[in-house]
């Protein structure tokens, strides 16, 4: 088995894992109420921002359910990067190098994410960095990618204020922050420690749940109304 | 699914809120961080329902995260009655839960807002283990919260001294009444005081003498001192010559400092006690003093003996003290503002008499008037100066002449004093030295007149405080006579009651929706609430609208709120409330001064709910759900259209 999932071996096909996840969303319906989707918030930590070299150190994640966050759903494990030299010196996080030296390695780790995920809907604040790393180690691991579709957060935030302030006459949209700290602040919800991943999914859960109930009020109730009203983004990473 | 250490842990954000609220605060670690992880997290945008009342099922716990809801119940006509304003750390469908019905509310959001929720089950297994939540949940059932706000105010608030622990409000003279010797008021005198040498007692009971229960006075060492031995009096005489009587008595389950406070107003040191209608002892000032350091009955008889207006300057200082000793002990703010306005009242008495003997008798009789919240008995610590002279009304020119000069004289001097004593001046000059303010019966008439028959808005806001005032010092009967001419005309002008009302309901100032609490939105004490202005004075202004209509001569806000409930023009329900909301406000008031004085600071009014526990913050915002209902009901009375 450990063969296949080989880097290279040219005879390498997804694992069974990624196969039973992209059946999830082989008949994908945009098209139903929001409620009754499930979602997970997620986000990454990295020993730094190269988006060749660097690697995943902790993911956390909770589950969104009848638009409600599951604290019973949560996720959250450091991982064991293989570069342990070069993290040292990267950390801005939380996280010591004594708990990423007792962690399980990504191989452990990505497996059990992939089964908290399934068949939800993948949502992050700027996902796309956090889906570069994450499919840059399911292709390790596990020979392909996710097939999650995924929101995302600064691109709601994006859709919310150009609904809110019209176009984008009289503001010079570099001059507004979409840092999720700052949205946080500016939407006035409640700030949790920043640099943990737990902490921060559960931060970008919150700024999710305000923009979908913020927008709902304006008529939209289905996926692709959200898609559409906020133009936030591709379905695809 | 394996699950690795900290996967099981609850996020911090979920455990450190619950940390932050009450009665979660208590539980352990272990137990919070199941609950936790029991919780889903909800939002919900300003202005969506929650509950409908008789409707919604109720299925969880709501703990307010962020943000804030109103408590409200329709009628059938569709008329709204706020019930409640809830906020961060506030919780929704506790008691439905509890009870197991459905929601008795309408809830709606004012405020984007974020909601823990708590699983119904979860939260009733709670109320069953833990009995802190059975408690603290039904406090519905009221007098217990109150009791524990009180508690908490004494014991957070004002930190506590060395050999302060005193028992004013802890014992009840039944504990201290020594049982005494009786004798038939028929016994002679020297009867009476063989018993007292046998038995070593100073006192004794005297009853009819074929009535052993029915006691009729009372005979002390003294009396032996003064009325036989000095008097050379016959003591083959019954003791009925020199008893006094009749005996006040006391209930034997009365609190010591309720005894005092009457031994204080009365002027009488032996009371007797009386259990189940039989008088079973008696108490002296001297036993109560015996459980009492800092007594406000040694400040008392201190003033009382004072022969030098210089040496009322100094006893005026020591006022703050004994307060704090009522504080620590229990006192609540009723008792203490009554205390501290008996020892006011004294300063000014026997500086008015010393003032007397200084300038001689004055040419007619007077009486000095106190006005807003010393006419209310309401002052705390450091309280402008509001005070007035009223003096009967002169036979001729030449009277009045020696009259004026000898007030103003008179008025200045005794105004000086006072602010040697502490009591600063009125900004507004509303003082027995304006001349204004100096003025015979018939003058002060015809103010109250042209105040009430051609009410100007205007002027009428800085007339309300005179329409509190009381004999401080001298003719009561002179403040008697214009009281109740100002109730003759009150009752009958409704058009001035009209403009009372409207003025209290127009200075209801915007209040915002701040943290679980309504503070100022902006100006110099931004985010700070005036416990006097929005938190009191609305209290104040009902009940002195409802007492003028109604002709009621108290001015002590709790009197008239006790005299409408006992005229019946208030319900009980509201009267309960509005008593208990007026006075937890009080209480929070003096002590925040209490303590600015123990800072070194000068006292005001302006209190940051940052520094109130969860507890005193609900607390403090019942009673603005109360000035809501006063206000409405004063809107109802006197309706614009």
């Amino acid at each position: 088995m450990l063969n296949l999932l080989k880097p290279g071996s040219w005879f390498s096909r997804p694992d069974p894992l990624l196969q039973k996840n992209k059946e999830c969303f082989i008949s994908f319906d945009q098209g139903r109420p929001l409620a009754e989707y499930s979602f997970v918030v997620c986000d990454t930590e990295l020993t730094g921002l190269n988006w060749k070299k660097d690697e995943l150190i902790s993911i956390g994640a909770v589950m969104i359910k009848d638009l409600q966050i599951d604290l019973a759903s949560t996720f959250h494990h450091f991982v064991r990067p293989q570069h342990m030299e070069a993290t040292k010196a990267t950390l801005v996080h939380r996280i010591t190098p004594e708990q990423l030296e007792r962690a399980e390695p990504i191989e452990a780790v990505l497996p059990r994410f992939i089964e908290f995920i399934e068949g939800s809907l993948l949502v992050g604040h700027h996902l796309i960095l956090d889906m570069h790393f994450l499919n840059k180690a399911a292709k390790k691991v596990l020979g392909g990618t996710l097939s999650n579709p995924g929101i995302d957060t600064m691109r709601m935030a994006q859709g919310y204020k150009r609904v809110l302030l019209g176009h984008y006459h009289e503001h010079n949209p570099r001059e507004i922050s979409y840092g999720l700290d700052d949205l946080g602040r500016e939407y006035n919800l409640p700030v949790f420690k920043p640099h943990d991943a737990l902490e921060d999914a559960l931060q970008t859960a919150y700024l999710f749940l305000y923009f979908v109930k913020k927008f709902r009020k304006g008529g939209l109730v289905t996926l692709k109304d959200i898609y559409q009203a906020g133009r936030v983004g591709s379905l695809r990473y | 699914m394996n699950q690795s250490d900290v996967h099981v842990v609850a996020p911090e954000m979920a455990l450190s809120f619950f940390r932050g609220i009450m009665p979660f605060n208590s539980l352990d670690d272990a137990t919070l961080n199941h609950l936790a992880r029991h919780c889903r997290v909800d939002f919900y945008p300003k202005g969506t329902r929650l509950f409908t009342a008789d409707k919604t099922e109720i299925t969880h716990l709501y703990l307010i995260q962020r943000g804030g809801v109103k408590a409200f119940i329709e009628d059938d006509h569709g008329e709204i009655t706020l019930k409640d304003f809830r906020g961060e750390g506030a919780y929704i469908g506790a008691l439905g839960i509890i009870r197991g019905t459905l929601a008795s509310l309408n809830i709606e959001t004012v405020e984007d807002t974020f909601c823990f929720l708590l699983p119904r089950e979860i939260f009733l297994k709670l109320v069953q283990e833990e009995p802190s939540f059975a408690h603290y949940y039904l406090k519905s059932f009221s007098e217990k919260i109150v009791k524990t706000a009180y508690k908490e105010l004494r014991h957070h608030k004002v930190s506590k001294r060395s050999g302060d622990d005193l028992y004013l409000f802890s014992v009840k003279v039944g504990e201290l009444v020594k049982t005494m010797l009786k004798l038939p008021s028929s016994s002679s005198i020297q009867e009476a005081a063989t018993i007292m040498a046998k038995y070593r007692v100073g006192s004794l009971l005297i009853h009819e003498p074929a009535d052993e229960d029915n006691v009729v006075g009372i005979i002390t060492d003294r009396d032996f001192r003064g009325k036989v031995v000095a008097a050379g009096l016959d003591y083959t005489l019954p003791v009925a010559e020199i008893m006094s009587g009749p005996v006040k008595s006391v209930l034997s389950q009365a609190l010591c400092f309720d005894v005092l406070l009457k031994m204080m107003t009365t002027g009488i040191h032996h009371l007797a006690v009386e259990r189940g209608g039989r008088i079973i002892g008696v108490v002296t000032s001297h036993d109560i003093m015996l459980l009492q350091g800092h007594s406000p009955y040694y400040l008392f008889k201190e003033i009382r003996g004072e022969q030098q207006i210089r040496g009322l300057y100094v006893l005026a200082q020591k006022i703050p003290e004994v307060i704090r000793g009522l504080i620590t002990e229990g006192a609540k703010a009723g008792n203490i503002t009554q205390m501290i306005a008996i020892l006011n009242d004294h300063i000014l008495e026997r500086m008015l008499i010393l003032l007397e003997k200084q300038m001689g008798p004055p040419p007619l009789p007077y009486c000095w008037l106190l006005m807003g919240s010393e006419g209310r008995r309401e002052q705390t610590f450091k309280t402008d100066q509001d005070n007035a002279i009223l003096y009967a009304d002169s036979e001729n020119e030449e009277e009045k002449t020696a009259a004026e000069s000898y007030f103003k004289e008179f008025a200045d001097k005794a105004i000086n004093h006072l602010v040697n004593c502490g009591y600063p001046l009125c900004p507004g000059e509303i003082m027995a030295n304006n001349p204004k303010w100096c003025q015979p019966l018939s003058v002060w008439k015809s103010y109250f007149t042209t105040w009430i028959s051609v009410p100007d808005p205007a002027e009428l806001l800085h007339a309300t405080i005179f329409f509190d005032f009381r004999a401080g010092y001298g003719d009561s009967s002179l403040a008697l006579e214009l009281r109740k001419h100002l109730n003759n005309e009150a009752r009958r002008k409704d058009i001035f009651l009209f403009h009372l009302a409207r003025q209290c309901l127009s200075i209801r100032i915007p209040l915002s929706f701040f943290k679980n609490f309504i503070v100022e939105k902006d100006g110099e004490h931004k985010h700070h609430l005036d416990i006097k202005r929005q938190g009191l004075t609305p209290f104040v202004n009902f009940a002195r609208v409802l007492a003028l209509k109604h002709g009621i001569s108290e001015t002590n806000t709790l009197a008239r709120f006790k005299a409408l409930l006992d005229g019946e023009y208030i319900n009980p329900e509201l009267w309960s409330s509005a008593n208990e909301a007026y006075e937890l406000q009080m209480q929070q008031r003096l002590i925040h001064q209490l303590r600015q004085i123990e800072e070194g600071t000068l006292p005001d009014n302006h209190i940051n709910p940052e520094y109130l526990s969860d507890l005193e913050r609900r607390m403090l915002k019942d009673a603005f759900i109360v000035i809501e209902r006063l206000s409405s009901v004063l809107d109802k009375m006197y309706p614009t259209a």
